[in-house]
């Protein structure tokens, strides 16, 4: 599966890519997370509930930022395995300073699926994605506002 | 004989049983004390196995064993072969990989069994899952047929030098000489798309060992009993006779079920006899999709050398066919797409190569249709290419080309999947072909119907094509017929029965020959300690194979009955005749005597008997044709498709078909209806799509399309066009016809959409379309 977007945030770019490296951030954003650790500066375990169609699981997996080039870019690993299958993962994304206090997010990546979800769940993959990626741009969007207007 | 029920349309005796659910499928049957087991399938398609830890699950409440490869120690090893390869093709070769009970070191396929868990319930079983920590060490996988040719990097078997599973090369004439006289020669690549038997009923076992009697009772969904009986003797050491294998009512065959030595009836029998207790599992829709096997997928890169007048001078193929990770059921679905290929037409240079594929997939055994579908597609596409570079009608083409009734019986010289060299033993190929025109008005289509629609608009096309189905290959089956005491006549058979109607066919060859009421006649079929000869149920044997059988056997108890009753009543023989359940005196029909009572006097109680004398009105018969019979016919199809949509309407097909006698035609129709969904849901609909990592992305019902009532054609007739010839090939004159309806409307229904759109550049390479995929090809048209 490739996945492939852009979304806009309404804050500098250092202020994006600080709340990229932190959990609580990030797992209050993604739905179905469970858990999320940091485990050093670039390594994180998380558990995550999913569904898809008719699978719903948990995994458990990691992820690790690699190639970080703060605050401009980094490299997403991801590794994650349960009782439907796996998903093994890489994402890139980018950090454009737009200059008027916003930043453009862009990514792309591409993903391996197998067991129960990729063999009952594939063709729903790719809008289950799609509707994940929004509702984690929603929430951090949320979160964002909160923290720039704070400061 | 009297023929009351022979060749009558009789209605299924099976039926009123099968439509009030009053009869016992495999999940219908609980033995008390049984446990379950839940196979943890792989989600990977190829990958080393570097750890399965199962500890964790054994300490969940309910789980009372759990088993990995290494658990079973030395009863581990690869399965036996099947069915080998023939020897006769010189040159052929074979690297024979069988399929592994479950996986040990390394998996190769997506849904290979890495542990087996036994819990009180199917519930705690599954959720045990959980628990088990696997850990493995993924690698590449091969999916794609030619590219796994050439690959020698990425190995299914490692201990190989290649993907090759096998390399045979069949050739009658010489090609090569053929096409330098050729005016015309044309060249494709042809794809023929992967797809599943989707039987109503999944696969179900159930072992149990009973220590006292030492013996085991096994329950399958299996099309292959003694096979089952045969493996698990051999496996644990025992003697067939402690080993009974039932095949309760199965809700459809399809041919994957004449698979065995998988996980189930392997394992399972080991498992039950360790822990002393029955063992169920039924196979979930899933599992079906993953790890039962399948078929078709092929590549084919075909050449077809004519003359300008369209006769045909050769025809050349060499195709790439996937076997799966393993090869236990041998070359039979090449062998038998070889010999379709050749079949139909005059092709007096052939030349053919099967190139057989392991891949990171499931599995590849016979589906109904079986290397015969995917050999006819290949023939019947290249002939309407031809025809449109020759600028013929692809019906002329046809016409010319195909064999007359006085070319056969005809030796085509290609080895098939009975290891026997083929036969086209009889038929009328023209003759059906002709008739098919006839019935769907081929004429007046083309000069009224076609222009009419294309005035108004309107898309629609016709396509008519000939097919063969070869059936009722060896080696042999065979029946013991029983007159009881009260009269009544039981048949057992090593035959196992999935829906086709047993019960009422072989009853009706009985009832005539014993002139007995039908419904006194009982049928046993797939359980061995009823009859334990035979070799299964594939390739549309039974009817000839049992059938002949049935006749030979019933045709002994019937010499028996008249000599009997001779004695009894002191009147010659020639004076007896049979009347409904008795014999009586021709003449004075008040002199009569009972089967029943004669059965009695058959197996006297006290006394001598004359030496040589078999006791009771019982006789067995086998029957093993010297080479199969090929069935044959056309079929033609109308087609209309929406341009905007792609989606195509059938909106008339007529099925010829040439089985030779038919027991029961309403049966017959049965089968060619079922069949033909079977051929329009492979075309239209149906379709196993495995991603590049060798997951199986339509593993439900909800991605894997099958065909629904409403896809059938809105017309339909089946014509039966049965050959002088053909009702000479065995004791009945009878040919399988349980796969003849898949077969042809594939090439129909693709010819027929190009002829809709003719006056496009439109070339239909594969055998499965969705719209989505014919507006594709539309696209480039």
């Amino acid at each position: 599966m490739k996945v492939e977007g852009e979304h806009l945030f309404k804050a500098p770019r250092e202020v994006v890519y600080e709340m990229f490296n932190d959990p609580d951030a990030l797992g209050a954003a993604v739905p179905g997370m469970q858990k999320m650790v940091k485990i050093d500066e670039s390594h994180y375990e998380a558990v995550l509930g999913i569904r898809v169609g008719p699978v719903s699981a948990n995994f458990s997996g990691n992820l690790t930022l690699t190639d970080e080039v703060p605050p401009e870019s980094v490299t997403l690993i991801i590794e994650g395995k349960g009782g439907a299958g796996f998903v093994k993962g890489v994402g890139y994304v980018k950090f454009e300073d737009l200059g008027d206090q916003t930043t453009l997010l862009k990514y792309t990546g591409e993903a391996n699926i197998g067991g129960t979800l990729a063999s009952v769940g594939q063709r729903m993959i790719d809008s289950v994605a799609k509707s994940m990626f929004k509702t984690v741009f929603e929430k951090l969007d949320k979160i964002l506002e909160e923290r720039w207007q704070k400061n | 004989m009297t023929e009351k029920y022979f060749g009558k349309p009789i209605k299924r005796l099976e039926d009123k049983f099968m439509l009030t659910g009053n009869v016992k499928y495999v999940d219908d049957i609980e033995v008390p004390g049984q446990l379950h087991a839940a196979f943890l399938r792989s989600d990977y398609a190829h990958a080393r196995i570097l750890k399965i830890d199962a500890s964790e699950a054994l300490k969940r409440p309910g789980v009372v064993a759990v088993y990995t490869a290494d658990d079973f120690g030395d009863f581990w090893k690869p399965g036996p072969l099947q069915v080998p390869p023939p020897t006769a093709i010189p040159g052929s070769q074979f690297n024979a990989r069988t399929l592994v009970p479950i996986a040990k070191d390394k998996i190769r396929y997506s849904g290979e069994v890495l542990a087996v868990v036994i819990a009180e319930s199917r519930y705690i079983a599954e959720d045990a899952f959980d628990d088990i920590i696997v850990d493995v060490d993924p690698l590449p996988a091969v999916v794609d047929l030619e590219k796994g040719w050439e690959n020698t990097s990425v190995l299914v078997h490692d201990d190989l030098p290649s993907n090759m599973a096998a390399l045979v090369k069949q050739e009658v004439g010489n090609y090569e000489e053929a096409k330098k006289n050729a005016d015309v020669v044309i060249s494709k690549r042809m794809l023929i798309e992967h797809v599943a038997a989707a039987a109503m009923e999944n696969r179900g076992f159930i072992a149990s060992w009973d220590e006292r009697n030492q013996e085991m009772t096994i329950w399958a969904g299996t099309q292959s009993p003694l096979t089952i009986r045969g493996s698990v003797s051999r496996a644990l050491g025992l003697a067939e006779s402690q080993i009974h294998v039932i095949t309760p009512y199965i809700g459809g065959g399809f041919g994957p079920k004449v698979m065995t030595s998988l996980a189930d009836d392997v394992l399972l029998p080991w498992i039950s006899k360790q822990l002393k207790r029955p063992i169920k599992w039924i196979e979930d829709r899933r599992e079906n999709f993953l790890a039962t096997t399948s078929e078709r997928d092929q590549v084919h890169h075909c050449e077809i050398a004519l003359k300008k007048d369209g006769t045909i001078l050769g025809f050349k193929d060499v195709f790439y066919h996937n076997t799966g990770a393993y090869d236990s059921y041998g070359m039979t679905v090449p062998l038998n797409t070889q010999t379709h290929t050749i079949s139909n037409y005059r092709i007096p240079n052939f030349y053919s190569e099967i190139r057989m594929v392991f891949t990171n997939q499931m599995v590849v055994t016979p589906v109904r249709g079986a290397g015969r579908s995917e050999g006819i597609f290949a023939m019947e596409r290249m002939v309407d290419f031809a025809a449109k570079e020759l600028g013929i009608s692809p019906i002329e083409l046809r016409k010319k080309n195909l064999l007359r009734v006085d070319e056969l019986p005809l030796n085509t010289g290609v080895i098939g999947q009975d290891f026997v060299v083929n036969i086209l033993d009889s038929g009328d190929y023209l003759g059906n072909y002709e008739k098919c025109l006839e019935v769907i008005d081929y004429e007046k289509f083309r000069k009224e119907i076609q222009p009419k629609a294309r005035k108004e608009g309107k898309r629609v096309g016709i396509g008519v094509v000939a097919f063969t189905e070869g059936t009722a290959v060896g080696p042999y089956e065979g029946c013991r017929i029983t007159v009881s005491t009260s009269g009544k006549v039981t048949m057992t058979s090593g035959y196992s029965t999935q829906g086709q109607a047993h019960q009422t066919v072989f009853a009706q060859i009985i009832a005539d020959q014993l002139n007995v009421k039908i419904e006194d006649v009982r049928v046993i079929t797939g359980d061995t300690n009823q009859f334990a000869w035979g070799a299964g149920t594939f390739a549309s044997r039974g009817a000839a194979l049992v059938g002949a059988a049935t006749y030979l056997a019933a045709q002994k108890v019937r010499a028996k009955i008249f000599s009997t009753a001779s004695k009894k009543l002191e009147v010659p023989e020639d004076e007896l005749e049979l009347c409904e359940g008795s014999v009586c005196v021709k003449g004075q029909p008040e002199t009569t005597i009972p089967l029943g009572t004669l059965a009695a006097l058959a197996n006297p109680m006290r006394g001598v008997v004359e030496p040589g004398v078999e006791p009771g009105l019982e006789a067995t018969a086998y029957y093993g044709p010297p080479h199969g019979s090929t069935g044959c016919g056309a079929m033609g199809v109308i087609v209309s498709i929406d341009e905007e949509t792609c989606k195509p309407v059938i909106e008339r097909m007529v099925m010829v078909d040439d089985c030779g006698t038919m027991i029961n035609p309403l049966i017959v129709d049965g089968q060619l209806q079922g069949g033909i969904s079977m051929g329009i849901g492979n075309t239209l609909y149906e379709r196993l799509v495995y991603d590049e990592n060798g997951q199986l992305v339509t593993a439900s019902f909800m991605d894997y399309l099958m065909p629904l009532a409403t896809d059938m054609p809105k017309k339909l007739d089946i014509v039966h066009n049965h050959a002088e010839s053909s009702l000479k090939v065995n004791p009945l004159g009878i040919k399988g016809v349980g796969e003849a309806g898949a077969i042809p409307p594939g090439p129909a229904i693709v010819q027929a959409l190009e002829d809709a759109f003719q006056d496009t550049k439109l070339e239909i390479l594969e055998s499965n379309l969705s719209p989505s995929q014919i507006y594709e090809y539309l696209k480039k048209a």
